[in-house]
């Protein structure tokens, strides 16, 4: 996209989530959510990378789910108009032997929220708000289309996830690059999220620590607060620089390098953006202790998504493997 | 509960660091700068009686228990001179235990008054170039040869040896793979390093200096039956006994770093005027020695623990290893913060931080290192399966 172009699709999302944020868990009702999906659906962002060659790259679709992150949304971008198409993307460039059934499909993972194993069980259609079917891609690259079933428990209040019926529709096989690609990209896509949730939460707490006066000064001038909040700064920093880098690795590089690149980001942003959001935590004080506050709407989002598509443990394995067995 | 000190106890403690007073930091920092053993420090311990402090009163020590011993080491290590002055004397503390349970009634008079007295200097000589903390894989060799045995093979990381008169030696009289058990087939002897046979190289060094950590090359050394301790075969069982008051030691070796760190650290925060105002008045000044207080405070109660089970004869694997874990890392943890502290004086060999941090390390590390305590913890005490 040219640069003005970008700026005028991020400034409409910025629009749109300060409309449509949580300013509290109670704010989470049925009828909000279904009117902010409304809105986010109407701005069109499926539709980034379905041209040849895509409108968008992955570093701009990168940035959009760090803006998203950025505030408490229930809506789902990440699944229904960034990685379901992606995905229908990839399958396009090989051989697509069904066409899907849905309107507006989201995708499914395992019931654990990772990326399957051979025996995946118990699958759920993830970040589904506003979406019909899901995709599931199978552990080995073979694409199937489920239906939605009633609601999943899951800790993230804001994320909508639901049962997915254990059968599926056929819709084709990724290639073993296009997998790669599929999984490299759907790594940078919730990392970016976790990262923008983080950047923000952050940025919250410093804002609170000038306001906030204690023993007649702002808690900011302490030094053990301004230390914890450079020190969660730079783990910020760390966890964006290693996923706008793996984004870059998925427009620049081989499905290999990207698919190395993305979960070295994940496992960053696993440690850190948890990390950053306690300090920012500890920084709000009793406040953020409480069910009002959009602390632990943060803190919900950014544990629940270091456990999805690959925990530390996972990625860390395959990362000291020797390369060419990944 | 009683956290109290026994008045002997306190004692103790107070005589110690009243003896250590005169051995001041440039004492200390020329002896670890000429890699030269105190001689002096060793002397003024060996005259007030300390060194036969666990050693039994009828070979002429004081029978005291493994409490005590730390308190002894903890002071000599807070006195400043930290690990350069604890490694001179501690094989003589404690090291002889093997001997003291299980040596015969001559070698015990042979040589166990001489090490109270303090003219009889003992190294360790356990490890080797294959097997650090893998002892059974040891290779050193000592094969009968009527009324003596003929030892050969080769120990790293010796401490003293230059300084030895004789070493406590772990040797296999089986080889590893003629026995039913790994640990079966080891024998102990506490024996005369003669020089003829007995090569010694000093291995250059991080800190510590003031003691020299040494390659022992053994080629055909003589030893006579005599100079064995207990039964041939048994030696790793009478290792065993000893390895959970080494670690109390260590332990309480770090404590003290740790402690003498702090105290300059807080000494010099409220010396030191930056920005018109003393250092230590800044938050990130003040939180990490706190903080570093705070564990000092917690790892000093689990090695109390530790030492008052071991003196009661109950089992204390569990309490000795977390000792030496929490010790170490705190007593670096409190090194590293004092160096912090100094800024870039803390880098100079002018204030004594820099050797307190670069002794401190070394407590992750030996006797045994932290990730082996977390193996020990891990298998012996939750159950889980072994990992190595």
């Amino acid at each position: 996209m040219e640069r003005d172009e970008f700026t005028l699709v991020r400034d409409m999302l910025r629009a749109f989530a300060t409309r449509f944020r949580s300013g509290s868990a109670d704010d989470v009702k049925a009828q909000t959510r279904t009117d902010a999906q409304r809105a986010l659906d109407e701005l069109g962002l499926s539709g980034l990378r379905r041209t040849s060659p895509p409108a968008a790259t992955v570093q701009e679709c990168a940035l959009l789910a760090e803006e998203h992150g950025r505030q408490p949304l229930t809506t789902s971008l990440l699944g229904t108009a960034l990685l379901a198409p992606e995905l229908l993307r990839l399958l396009d460039l090989g051989e697509r032997a069904e066409p899907v059934h849905g309107d507006r499909p989201t995708v499914a993972l395992a019931g654990d929220l990772r990326f399957p194993d051979r025996d995946a069980v118990g699958l759920v259609a993830w970040d589904c708000d506003g979406a019909d079917t899901a995709l599931f891609v199978h552990a080995e690259g073979r694409v199937t289309e489920h239906e939605l079933g009633t609601p999943a428990p899951t800790a993230d209040l804001l994320r909508g996830v639901r049962r997915a019926s254990a059968e599926g529709r056929p819709v084709g096989r990724l290639t073993p690059g296009a997998h790669q690609r599929w999984q490299a990209y759907a790594l940078v896509v919730v990392a970016s999220e976790l990262v923008g949730a983080a950047r923000s939460f952050v940025e919250q707490s410093v804002d609170y620590a000038r306001e906030r006066h204690q023993y007649g000064q702002p808690i900011g001038s302490f030094q053990a607060v301004q230390h914890q909040l450079a020190d969660a700064t730079v783990l910020v920093e760390a966890c964006t620089s290693a996923t706008r880098y793996a984004a870059w690795c998925l427009d620049s590089e081989t499905p290999g390098r990207a698919l190395t690149a993305a979960r070295v980001a994940k496992a960053e942003v696993n440690s850190s953006a948890v990390e950053a959001v306690y300090a920012g935590m500890q920084v709000f004080g009793g406040i953020a202790q409480t069910w009002e506050h959009v602390a632990h709407l943060y803190l919900r989002r950014v544990l629940v998504g270091a456990t999805t598509l690959a925990t530390t443990a996972d990625l860390l394995t395959v990362l000291a493997a020797p390369e060419a067995t990944r | 509960m009683d956290f109290e000190l026994t008045e002997d106890q306190e004692t103790i403690r107070k005589a110690v660091a009243g003896l250590l007073r005169d051995f001041d930091d440039r004492y200390w920092m020329e002896k670890d700068r000429d890699h030269a053993f105190p001689e002096e420090f060793y002397a003024a311990v060996a005259d007030g009686g300390w060194l036969g402090i666990t050693i039994p009163e009828e070979y002429g020590g004081h029978g005291l228990g493994i409490t005590e011993a730390t308190l002894l080491l903890e002071e000599v290590a807070r006195s400043g001179g930290g690990m350069n002055a604890a490694s001179a004397i501690h094989m003589s503390i404690f090291g002889m235990h093997p001997v003291v349970v299980h040596g015969s009634d001559e070698l015990k008079r042979r040589t166990l008054p001489r090490i109270a007295r303090g003219d009889l200097h003992v190294c360790f000589g356990v490890t080797e170039p294959g097997a650090g903390l893998d002892t059974t894989s040891i290779t050193t060799y000592a094969r009968r040869a009527g009324d003596h045995y003929v030892v050969s093979g080769r120990k790293v990381w010796i401490s003293k040896a230059l300084e030895s008169e004789k070493i406590l030696l772990l040797t296999r009289t089986a080889k590893r793979d003629e026995v039913e058990k790994p640990t079966d087939g080891m024998t102990l002897f506490l024996t005369d390093l003669d020089r003829d046979r007995v090569d010694i190289r000093p291995i250059p060094k991080m800190g510590r200096n003031a003691v020299s950590s040494n390659e022992v090359f053994i080629d055909d050394l003589r030893v006579p039956v005599e100079d064995r301790v207990g039964e041939e075969g048994q030696g790793f069982r009478y290792l065993l006994d000893g390895l959970n008051p080494e670690r109390m030691l260590i332990a309480a070796e770090a404590l003290g770093i740790g402690r003498v760190a702090l105290d300059r650290a807080v000494r010099y925060g409220r010396e030191r005027e930056v920005f018109g105002r003393p250092i230590g008045m800044n938050q990130g000044i003040q939180f990490p020695l706190a903080d570093a207080l705070a564990h000092l405070d917690a790892a000093e109660l689990v090695l109390r623990k530790a030492t008052w089970l071991y003196d009661q004869g109950r089992p204390c694997g569990r309490e000795a290893n977390t000792a030496k874990y929490l010790c170490a890392d705190a007593g670096f943890t409190a090194a590293d913060r004092a160096l912090q502290t100094h800024g870039g004086m803390g880098y100079s060999e002018e204030y004594p931080v820099a050797r307190f941090f670069r002794e401190a390390r070394l407590m992750l590390i030996a006797p045994v290192s932290q990730e082996m305590v977390l193996n020990y913890l891990g298998s012996h005490t939750l159950g889980l399966p072994r990992s190595y």
